[in-house]
């Protein structure tokens, strides 16, 4: 379980009143700067992890052949290109065979959000943008491939979701991904 | 001879206040100024390092060649140091802890053994020295009558990656000697100041089953829920009057520019291209600048809200990923380099809607995120060097940049 401690913070300064003159100036009042206060609070109701509900939920609604996670493992990791959000032959395929077992017993009932993912290259809006335009071009190829729209949901997690932290080419390579994550 | 020196004045006074045109170094031109120590409480590490806090700090106001000598001297003393009798100023300071614990700070500034300016400070705490430090810079400046540094006073406010979606959202000054993490655990990013006090600030969490906007009223530490969308949220701007936030949303999938209106609640779609629009900010309060991909890269665009009216900004670069804007100027992040993996360089440049001049602000590393202080004066901006972030400050009237380095994790976005 997961703690979220919020904690406020005083504004630390008063305004200064400084001199505006070249003349000499003496101002000899002594400025308060009080101390920031620390104060905890409770975590926002809404903060409740959506991922430890599913956990509950799929182990008691799975009476089919396979579990919720044994499906999410078969499911595949689509890659891209740098800065590109368009999807190639090779992992189209692999979308086809995601979409194939979407539409088994086992997995009908279940949602699936799509993780958006990028390189190391940008730490800002652009990258999540071009993360979520990976997410969106995932489910298009999902929704042309006969899964209904409303079963799928996206997120963009930027480059701050890396499966690989080294400096090289390969280790990019592997960051420019989308993940299915299955909710039931 | 007349019409050529006549000339010469008209173009130093059409260039003189232009940002872009960039000043030359003028560091022997600057008087000098000492700093003497006269602190009787605190034990040498303190005071050592709340002297090295001050000097960079009047380092950082960029008006002095200040020496970087620790001399020891008596507070009430008429004269300045033998070492320091050639100085145009000495700075004289003495640190006591008073009956309440509490830090307190007197401070003269000698002009040839004249004191011309004399002032007490007080903090409650003595681990939040570097505030009083900043004050003491920001009240030196203004009596030299330079432009206001009121920035260094500001707080900047960032979130911090510490693992993969990990993230913790921190309150700093902006040197980050003073860092106070305020919300921990989860995924919560690009942190926003919600007024023009920093009393409250909006973030986004990605911990809901959509990315949702939050509030944080800092001072009772209450949070409100404002507004969720698929795939994407996030807060890029905040009108001065805090009334409208320009949002990057996504409701169907399709990352576009929202305005919000934070008392109805109300939004309206501002863009409608269907790649990649992003990074809105205010120029005015008809005028957005944002980043497209409609050219087929990122890059810097400027809409007129009344007409519809949309202009390319930037000619340079072939990735121009972020920017912000201040009046007629504009500071941009662009990739420097095509192939994405050898030596790959991100540089901050400036440039102004009413001329064609492009001024380059760094040089080397990954420096992105750039955003005007409130009067324009400084850029604050993100630099990640070999595996560690820094927040750079760049003087723009000065030509000078300041790096503070970060001790772990690395900065997602940061607002001050």
């Amino acid at each position: 379980m997961k703690s979220i401690v919020l904690s406020s913070v005083v504004t630390a300064l008063l305004v200064f009143s400084g001199c505006s003159s070249k003349e000499p100036a003496v101002d000899n009042k002594t400025e308060e700067v009080s101390a920031p206060a620390a104060q905890e609070v409770q975590a926002p109701a809404t903060e409740t992890v959506s991922s430890e509900n599913s956990v509950v939920n799929s182990s008691t609604a799975n009476s089919a052949e396979m579990t919720m996670a044994e499906i999410e493992s078969k499911l595949p990791t689509v890659y891209f290109a740098f800065d590109k959000y368009n999807i190639t032959p090779e992992m189209q395929e692999r979308i086809d065979a995601a979409a194939e077992l979407g539409k088994t017993d086992a997995a009908k009932s279940l949602s699936v959000k799509l993780e958006g993912n990028c390189d190391e290259w940008g730490s800002d809006e652009y990258n999540f943008a071009l993360g979520l335009k990976r997410a969106e071009a995932v489910k298009k190829a999902l929704v042309a491939d006969g899964i209904d729209a409303s079963r799928i949901s996206m997120v963009s997690y930027g480059e701050s979701n890396p499966v690989c932290t080294e400096h090289t080419k390969e280790c990019w390579a592997k960051n420019r991904r989308v993940n299915f994550k299955l909710l039931p | 001879m007349k019409i050529l020196f006549s000339l010469f004045i008209f173009i130093s006074v059409l260039f003189a206040n232009d940002a872009t045109i960039e000043v030359i170094k003028k560091a022997n031109t600057l008087p000098s100024i000492a700093v003497e120590d006269a602190s009787i409480s605190y034990d040498d590490t303190f005071r050592l390092r709340f002297f090295k806090t001050l000097v960079a700090d009047l380092n950082v106001i960029s008006i002095f060649n200040v020496d970087r000598h620790h001399r020891i001297a008596n507070f009430n003393d008429v004269d300045v140091l033998v070492e320091n009798k050639d100085m145009a100023y000495v700075l004289r300071y003495k640190m006591f802890e008073d009956d309440n614990g509490a830090l307190n700070v007197q401070v003269k500034l000698l002009e040839k053994n004249d004191e011309v300016f004399v002032k007490n400070y007080r903090v409650a705490k003595q681990d939040i020295f570097m505030f009083v430090s900043h004050a003491i810079a920001y009240d030196i400046n203004e009596f030299m009558q330079q432009p206001s540094v009121a920035w260094m006073k500001r707080k900047v406010i960032f979130s911090r990656i510490v693992a993969p979606k990990q993230s913790e959202i921190v309150i700093a000054d902006y040197t980050l000697a003073y860092q106070h993490t305020i919300l921990k655990g989860g995924f919560n990013i690009f942190p926003k100041w919600a007024n023009k006090t920093q009393t409250a600030f909006y973030y986004t969490t990605l911990d809901t089953p959509k990315p949702t906007l939050k509030y944080v009223n800092i001072r009772t530490g209450q949070v409100q829920s404002i507004i969720s969308s698929d795939g994407m949220m996030v807060c890029s701007d905040v009108s001065s009057d805090g009334k409208t936030l320009l949002l990057t949303m996504a409701l169907n999938g399709q990352p576009d520019i929202y305005s919000f209106n934070t008392l109805t609640r109300k939004y309206k779609r501002l863009t409608r291209y269907s790649g990649i629009d992003v990074n809105g900010q205010f120029m005015s309060k008809n005028q957005i600048v944002f980043i497209s991909s409609r050219l087929g890269y990122p890059n810097v665009f400027t809409k007129h809200l009344d007409t519809n009216e949309v202009e390319q900004m930037v000619y340079y670069g072939r990735s121009n990923v972020s920017c912000s804007a201040h009046g007629n100027y504009i500071v941009y992040a662009a990739r420097e380099s095509s192939n994405a993996f050898s030596k790959n360089t991100f540089n901050l440049h400036l440039i102004s809607t009413k001329t064609d001049f492009i001024r380059r602000l760094t040089a080397t590393g990954v420096n992105q995120f750039p955003r005007f202080s409130k009067d324009g004066d400084a850029i604050i901006f993100i630099k990640n060097y070999k595996g560690q972030s820094a927040i750079g400050i760049i003087r723009l009237n000065y030509n000078k940049n300041y790096l503070f380095p970060l001790k772990y994790g690395s900065i997602q976005s940061m607002d001050w």
